[in-house]
């Protein structure tokens, strides 16, 4: 077999490539040539002036970030409910998709897959009204249950501490069937002979599943748990805002960056401020997959990103 | 190896497909909705009231070329729109040489929107512009052109006729003016709107004061079970929905933003501003808020829910709700025609108090800095305002389809009257607004015995400059949603303590300095008058 040369590659892979060519071309128009627009966060943005010609100054949107002593306490948030959602929707997703492999019936199958599939197309703010009819104290689903059954009502939208548990679930349930057609798409995608080797050896299904499926599907694991590491510090504002709203009461518990940020300047609309908290959230998140890629080519370097 | 890189490879095709699909979908969504104007498209009956003043345009200004000028309006494009602006560019056509065609920023987004439109200086002429819409704000980035009383005397000779002077001086950003106000003055103070029929049911007491409504309020809570007491609007409202009411008008205060915690007396001559959180007066409202928080006037998730409180009341879940005169007898007025089964009354639970009505500012025109046709802009604007044609196509559509008049004043809605309804053309209102026959007498009455409390203070036209304390502005109003709203609404058990951390927190968000700057202005403003 030949040596992998730039040419020979391009050919061998070219379908794949051209499968690739318009996501590089969404990045490149859509995230690397907007890059310069960073500046703005170093400016006093003016509407003559624009993107570049407006006056600089400074550090100065980034002072209400860090002067409003939330900082540390939003961030936190942010990187802990992220860390959170990665491990536990990964870890469903990727028993769900092995056990829709294992299980046969191409019917049931599909139907399980569109079922779980389903909740990815709500929309954050049906789910924040689904949450609200079912949590609510007054005529809430749950409540109205505990109450027949002659417990105490509680009041979950005035009390922080249900909510990391709330939103990891919802979180789960909604990217659930996403996450599971993304790895069953990579089992399916495991060599047969494997299988038929593993079935030879005398391997049960246990087995199979250990020993074959989790280790071919750990380059996908890996990829996309680096991605989503790459944004870590980027709270889904959707989410939090529609199923929070502006319930001061528990933003002890549930504010992030993003919907910090958001309640601070939407009044005052200012550009410089909002870019501000985004390069901020881009910088923490360039460092951290950083080390995190470094970390895993310590490890192993064929899985590391680059 | 060669196999897991393939396996690699295939990963990363399938994450970048699924990123793809991800971005291209929000893309999507977010890309407005270009209206398109069929101008072309001949709309119904024409307009029958051939009283239109000719303005000084068409002799002195030169009109040959034509123009084609685009508007920017906030809520839903009306369902008849193509109808309804095709009349209009036939007689602007006629008049100035000129059509228009509308662009509509609906209600769910536009507060997102509306900045973007100026950020991006996208191409349009004119937009509505308000002091609840930014327009201090956008002034002072340069998204507005400034207009000159030269511009004014030339093109809008009418609107300088019948705008009172008063109108202009409140709508100026130091010193500079930059939109077209309306010219009609409208009362801003809230009112509530009940239930008569649960009043007299059990047998209350007429509501007009903070304790009878207080005594209505926890009535319901008690005996009628299934209607909230009282709904409050949804939104990132920083204060209670009641505190217009209980808190400004009560003590006869003003604020100047909503969004700031600061409030001076009207009757004061020297504009001192205080911290409301720090007043006897506002520790007083939590304890009655409280009283009303603990025997359920008000759903206890209420910061979460979303209900709109005009359909709620309107479908009698709830049995109370604030709103400006306008807007409640608006829907008295719909609830009425509807032969809605519920009963209801208009209270003003602070009778006898300073009553201020809005500054012009409340509804206006502004002018796109970039425009290219400022001087057609204007004297569209003109026309709007000033001549009767085209006043009553804009703001009520076409005769006979939409409305009917009656009298010179008063119109009669049509069948056909919701489909062109709903957004902002409240800028053009002035002196040749027509009334909804069905709009309820006491409403208008209750406006009417107002006229005496009315009252005109130095600091009315007052517009503060917030640009050195922008940083502030932002973590105070944070502090405001996250400690005060909850605070306010009782579902904080301690009040003191509550309040107390409220301050301590405002504090270290840097209150004083936003308190000293809005002082100093307000000093160098009243020396200057």
């Amino acid at each position: 077999m030949k040596g992998h040369t730039f040419w020979s590659d391009l050919k061998n892979y070219k379908v794949l490539l051209l499968m690739l060519l318009p996501a590089v071309a969404f990045f490149l128009l859509f995230a690397y040539i907007p890059m310069a627009g960073i500046v703005i966060a170093f400016k006093k943005y003016d509407y003559a002036g624009g993107i570049f010609g407006s006056a600089w100054n400074g550090l100065d949107n980034f002072r209400f970030f860090f002067e409003s002593g939330d900082a540390w306490r939003v961030t936190r948030n942010t990187a802990l409910y992220n860390i959170a959602f990665i491990a536990v929707n990964n870890i469903l997703q990727i028993f769900a998709a092995i056990m829709l492999f294992e299980v046969g019936g191409k019917w049931f199958r599909k139907l399980t897959q569109s079922a779980l599939f389903l909740p990815y197309f709500i929309s954050w703010v049906v789910v924040g009204a689904i949450a609200y009819n079912l949590l609510n104290y007054d005529i809430g689903t749950v409540n109205a249950m505990l109450r027949g059954l002659g417990l105490e009502p509680v009041d979950i939208y005035n009390t922080p501490a249900y909510w990391p548990y709330i939103l990891v679930l919802v979180a789960a349930w909604k990217s659930l069937g996403y996450g599971t057609v993304m790895y069953l798409a990579a089992i399916t995608g495991i060599d047969t002979e494997m299988y038929e080797a593993a079935e030879i050896d005398g391997a049960n299904i246990f087995q199979r599943i250990m020993k074959v499926t989790i280790p071919n599907l750990m380059p996908t694991v890996i990829i996309l748990v680096l991605l989503a590491v790459g944004n870590i510090f980027r709270g889904d504002f959707g989410m939090f805002y529609n199923m929070i709203g502006n319930n001061g009461l528990l933003f002890s518990a549930t504010d992030v960056i993003d919907t910090f940020v958001f309640r601070s300047l939407i009044t005052s609309n200012d550009i410089g401020m909002s870019a501000a908290a985004g390069v901020f959230q881009s910088v923490l998140g360039f460092a951290t997959i950083m080390t995190v890629n470094y970390a895993v080519r310590k490890y192993d370097k064929d899985r590391a990103l680059f | 190896m060669l196999k897991r890189n393939r396996m690699m490879l295939l990963a990363l095709v399938l994450t970048f497909v699924m990123i793809l699909s991800a971005c291209g979908g929000n893309n999507n969504a977010n890309a407005p909705a270009e209206p398109t104007n069929s101008a072309s498209e001949a709309g119904g009956n024409s307009t029958d009231t051939g009283t239109a003043t000719d303005p000084a345009a068409s002799g002195t200004i030169d009109t040959s070329k034509e123009v084609k000028l685009k508007m920017i309006f906030v809520g839903p494009k009306p369902v008849d729109y193509d109808s309804v602006f095709a009349e209009i560019n036939k007689v602007l056509k006629e008049k100035i040489n000129a059509t228009i065609e509308g662009e509509f920023l609906d209600w769910s987004d536009w507060a997102q929107k509306y900045p973007l439109k100026l950020a991006a200086n996208e191409d349009f002429d004119l937009i509505y512009s308000a002091n609840w819409a930014g327009y201090n704000d956008q002034a002072l980035k340069g998204g507005f052109l400034e207009l000159t009383d030269e511009l004014l005397n030339k093109y809008m000779p009418e609107t300088m006729k019948a705008m009172p002077q008063v109108s202009w001086d409140q709508a100026k950003v130091n010193g500079k003016l930059y939109m077209v106000p309306q010219n009609r003055g409208e009362s801003v103070e809230k009112l509530i709107l009940y239930r008569e029929d649960l009043r007299k049911k059990y047998n209350l007491p007429e509501i007009n004061s903070p304790e009878t409504y207080a005594t209505y309020l926890k009535t319901i809570a008690e005996k009628e079970k299934g209607v909230a007491p009282f709904t409050p609007e949804t939104g990132d409202w920083k204060y209670h929905n009641l505190d217009r009411v209980l808190l400004k008008q009560q003590n006869e205060w003003n604020m100047f933003d909503l969004d700031l915690p600061f409030a001076f007396k009207l009757d004061d001559p020297t504009g001192k501003v205080f911290n409301v959180y720090e007043t006897q007066e506002f520790k007083d409202l939590l304890v009655y808020y409280k009283d009303l928080a603990d025997n359920n006037a008000w759903s206890k998730n209420v910061l979460n829910s979303k209900n709109d409180h005009q359909a709620d009341f309107k479908a009698g879940k709830t049995a109370s709700i604030t709103h400006n005169n306008g807007t409640l007898g608006a829907l008295m007025a719909l609830m009425r025609q509807e032969n809605s089964p519920y009963e209801v009354a208009l209270a003003d639970i602070n009778q006898g108090k300073k009553k201020s009505i809005a500054i012009s500012t409340q509804n206006g025109t502004s002018i796109h800095a970039t425009s290219k046709n400022v001087e057609r802009s204007l004297m569209m604007i003109d026309l709007m305002q000033n001549d009767k044609q085209l006043h009553d196509l804009i703001m009520y559509g076409i005769n006979g389809v939409h409305y009917e008049p009656v009298g010179d004043d008063k119109y009669k809605a049509l069948e056909k009257n919701p489909n062109y309804t709903g957004f902002s053309n409240w800028n053009f209102n002035s002196p040749l607004n027509r009334d909804n026959e069905a709009f309820p007498q006491e409403a208008s009455d209750l406006v009417n015995s107002w006229e005496a409390s009315v009252y005109h203070y130095d600091l009315e036209t007052f517009v503060f400059d917030n640009s050195k304390v922008k940083t502030e502005i932002a973590n105070v109003g944070n502090v405001m949603l996250r400690y005060a709203i909850p605070l306010e609404y009782g579902v904080i058990e301690d009040i003191d303590k509550g309040l107390a951390e409220l301050n301590k927190q405002l504090k270290s968000a840097g209150l004083d300095k936003i308190q000293t700057e809005l002082q100093a202005q307000i000093d160098a403003f009243l020396a200057n008058k």
